[in-house]
């Protein structure tokens, strides 16, 4: 039977073999998931969901869920319901399966047709919902339900603390920018006519005029916008640092100041323009580091989404599903294929193979029988068994794992950025001259109004609109030059601190070595329809069964059959029946078991296939070296960058990989705690370290690094706890974001050498008292104009490669 | 031309402004833009039906709090 005439699911839109499909009246469905949905909003009315779902698919339904009444339970509401001032409850969930505008649509109708919900609102970006209902109407299972039966799934998160602080704080730097552009806007044409009349002749009303227009619309520039400075230089002085925001707050105030006071005695020039230019500029520069910065938050919620809440456990001889705290040592805790183990136990029952890639790294799965202990944290890829629990979930590794990464998260050392150093010496120096040139002008005889204008003119030709771009305006253009190769830098702040990287700390698995096993060799022994054997390895997940799948899928003309009495035999491989042929596929023990006579060496993982006890071919697998692993070696040692293998291989697999590659330095089965050590003792060394891992046996070291890299590919954790993301999994991309990150730190340095450059020429000027307010407006904008510049000009040379 | 003129400009059109930069203001405070896309797509696709159910839903929360008593 060939597969053929694909036609679409009616909710879905996933296409399928015809007849595979249920056909319900004119309509297909590819599974019972989909057709109950499909009815069900047919029944509510809101079938209008599929016009607006265009030609979008969706993830058919699963209806595999974890009981929602746990959703009920007093722990879970203490946890994550929160209660509004109209007494009504209120939850934020991730919502999974959301694809486009109309499933947020059909999620938001879905739920505000229920009673009692007062408000659901879900955010397309980032498929968060924040319910707020009545308690007494409805419950949190009924919603959590009723967003399941229409084929999405929901899991709470708790909102708190970060999350809401830095949408808060970038929410207010919104409107403190809007108000400070929509005034420097206003007083910049107003300024241009003060300009054309300081050389042209103006009347003394018409200046006071305009000076009053331009007082108004700078005031709430400086004392609403520019409030951030004032705050950040009261806690200066109260912890005895001169930054920034001291030189922005008092450049800004006493310029103000003296703009008012000569207003007020109508002589001379009032500097209004001044005020509102450097704070909005600063202000821009200052928005710009908070956009880059990463929102740690995150990360703690996917974790929490990895641990299912429930396991089931056997008690009174029924299976019953009980809560993680609530299993006690001693209990028998079920196990089904593909299920994640949660507890450090033995096994009491059954056997099968176990990934415990996660915590080893090691690739290969492990066979585990009756009293052989499973440990958390690690999967059953096709095991069925029953284990005793030997410890309490807190206890466990897998929880022990999390709390490491908790500390190493908080741990991690922070290298103080170059600008912050240099803007608090910059800072101190500029108050120091401008009273120094107060000081001399008044007490060489002049009028303390001049001497107070040369002395302000000081500070406000300094200040520093080019010094606070020089930084951000770099790193954007590197962050953007990253993220256009697929290197994803969480935070800005990370390239500065990459480009200072002594020591590269590369993990095996999956970040030198492709992480899949491949066919390298093909033995063909006998005549057979490869479809057949393709057919056999597709419903496998095995990683060498995957391998072979890889394999046969590059001949294009590969089908697949249905095989009848398929089972997957713990760690030995896969049997099934094809026109009444037994086929068999997998590693020497079923083959020998099967009483075939084999002989056959090898060092490479080894795949046998049989039909009807008669060999036919013979595959050879190896996880392979990426093909720029010497390369990346090579240059990177030339950069004098030290590079140290760690994995949880054993030694002979290290050797092999680390002489192949060209690493002269490796260590072998280490295991997750091994490695954090291990940089610790590098940082102990003051190394600087980037780590760069795939998996959940790397997170701890990828928390604990300077810098943790990881392959697109890895494990959500490990994703998570990163600083940087190679979208592509290659290793030129990690020579790239090398590069990238050294690129942009030389731009840093001439940004901020153009921006002391100007400072060396105007403050000079400024202290003789040449500086008139038009050279100081116009030097201002060209000098921030160079700054950025100077920064596009990097990205130009880039994109020409 | 006289001073005043200017002066009664100049504060109309800053007036104006200030007018337009609150409602900006009050829009951004309001949660308009925390999610573009489904700004946009209130554009798209609200149409009679999605604007009744918004006072439909508006009039079930007052009923809601009227009635409600927190347990």
């Amino acid at each position: 039977m060939k597969l053929s005439n694909k036609i679409s699911c009616t909710h879905c839109h996933l296409e399928f073999n015809e007849n595979v499909m249920i056909r319900d009246g004119e309509n297909y469905f590819c599974c019972n998931g989909c057709q109950g949905v499909y009815h069900l909003l047919s029944d509510e009315g809101l079938d209008s969901f599929y016009d607006k779902l265009g030609n979008n698919t969706l993830t058919a339904p699963t209806g595999q869920y974890e009981d929602s009444s746990n959703f009920n339970s007093p722990a879970f509401y203490d946890k994550f319901v929160k209660t509004d001032n109209d007494g009504f409850n209120n939850v934020s969930l991730i919502i999974e399966g959301i694809h486009c505008s109309a499933c947020v649509w059909l999620n938001e109708k879905a739920l505000h047709k229920m009673d009692g919900i007062i408000e659901a609102s879900i955010n397309f970006t980032n498929n968060k919902a924040v319910i707020t209902w009545a308690d007494n109407v409805v419950k949190l299972s009924q919603i959590i339900d009723m967003i399941r039966a229409i084929g999405y799934n929901a899991f709470p998160y708790d909102a708190s603390v970060q999350e809401v602080h830095a949408n808060k704080e970038r929410k207010d730097y919104y409107l403190r920018m809007s108000v400070a552009i929509f005034a420097t806007m206003n007083v910049m044409w107003i300024a241009v006519a003060q300009y054309a009349g300081y050389f042209s002749g103006m009347t003394q009303d018409m200046k006071t005029i305009l000076n009053i227009a331009e007082g108004t619309l700078a005031t709430p520039v400086l004392f609403y916008s520019g409030w951030i400075f004032f705050r950040g230089a009261y806690y200066g002085i109260k912890t005895k640092i001169v930054n920034m925001d001291i030189l922005v707050a008092t450049g800004a105030l006493l310029t103000y100041l003296y703009s008012i006071y000569i207003t007020v005695i109508e002589q001379g020039e009032a500097y209004f323009d001044s005020v509102t230019m450097i704070i909005t500029f600063v202000l821009v520069g200052k928005f710009l580091e908070v956009l880059s910065k990463k929102n740690a938050a995150d990360a703690l919620d996917i974790i929490g989404k990895n641990i299912p809440s429930e396991v089931n456990i056997i008690k009174d001889k029924k299976i019953i599903s009980c809560k993680l705290a609530d299993v006690v040592v001693g209990d028998v805790i079920v196990i089904a294929t593909g299920e994640k183990i949660l507890f450090d136990g033995e096994i009491i029952k059954g056997s099968g193979t176990f990934d415990e890639s996660s915590l080893t790294g090691e690739s290969e799965p492990i066979y585990k029988n009756i009293s052989d202990n499973v440990v958390s944290g690690t999967s059953s890829i096709d095991a069925d068994i029953h284990y005793k629990a030997i410890k309490d979930f807190e206890h466990s590794t897998l929880s022990n794992l999390v709390s490491l990464l908790e500390t190493a998260i908080i741990k991690k050392p922070k290298i103080e950025q170059m600008a912050n150093k240099l803007s608090e010496y910059f800072s101190s120096t500029i108050l120091a001259l401008s009273l120094i040139t107060f000081l001399t002008w008044y007490f060489f005889g002049d009028s303390f109004e001049i001497a107070f204008m040369i002395g302000i003119s000081v500070i406000v030709i300094a200040c520093p609109c080019a010094l606070a771009l020089a930084t951000p305006v770099a790193t954007l253009v590197g962050l953007s030059l990253g993220a256009k190769r697929g290197i994803l830098f969480k935070e800005a702040a990370q390239l500065e601190t990459m480009a200072k990287i002594d020591t590269l700390v590369l993990d095996k698995t999956g970040t030198i070595t492709v992480g899949k096993p491949e066919v390298i060799k093909e033995n063909i022994y006998g005549d057979f329809d490869k479809n057949i054997l393709y057919s056999l390895v597709k419903s496998s997940n095995h990683p060498v069964a995957k391998g072979i799948e890889k394999y046969l899928k590059e001949d294009e003309n590969i089908d697949e059959y249905i095989l009848d009495s398929y089972t997957q035999i713990p760690a030995s491989g896969i049997s099934a029946i094809y026109k009444n042929k037994t086929l068999l596929g997998g590693n020497l023990k079923l083959i020998l078991d099967n009483g075939i006579d084999v002989k056959f060496e090898s060092e490479n993982t080894i795949f046998y296939f049989s039909i009807d006890n008669k060999l036919v071919a013979i595959y050879e697998l190896r996880d392979n070296i990426k093909s720029n692993a010497n390369e990346l070696v090579l240059n990177l040692s030339e950069k004098n960058i030290e590079i140290i293998m760690l994995t949880g291989d054993n030694e002979k697999i290290a050797s092999r990989v680390a002489s192949e590659v060209g690493i002269v330095k490796y260590k072998s089965n280490q295991t997750p705690e091994d490695k954090s050590n291990y940089i610790e003792k590098l940082h102990a060394e003051n190394k600087t370290v980037v780590m760069v891992g795939d998996g959940v046996n790397d997170i701890l070291a990828l928390a604990q690094a300077d810098i943790g890299i990881v392959m697109g590919s890895g494990s959500d954790i490990a994703v998570d706890v990163s600083d940087v993301i190679l979208l592509d999994d290659s290793l030129s991309s990690l020579e790239d974001a090398f590069k990238i990150s050294r690129t942009t730190f030389g731009l840093i340095k001439q940004n901020l050498g153009i921006s002391l450059v100007y400072n060396a020429i105007t403050i000079p000027l400024a202290m003789f008292g040449y500086v008139i307010p038009l050279v100081a407006a116009i030097s201002m904008s060209v000098s921030s104009l160079l700054v950025v510049g100077n920064s596009m000009r990097i990205r130009y040379k880039w994109n020409k490669k | 031309m006289d001073n005043w003129v200017i002066g009664m400009m100049l504060s109309a059109s800053i007036f104006l402004g200030a007018i337009a930069l609150f409602a900006f203001l009050w829009a951004i405070k309001n949660g308009q833009f925390d999610d573009q896309e489904k700004f946009l797509n209130g554009a798209k696709f609200d149409g009679v039906d999605e604007l009744n159910d918004a006072i439909r839903q508006e009039k079930k929360k007052e009923e809601l709090k009227k009635n409600y008593k927190p347990e």
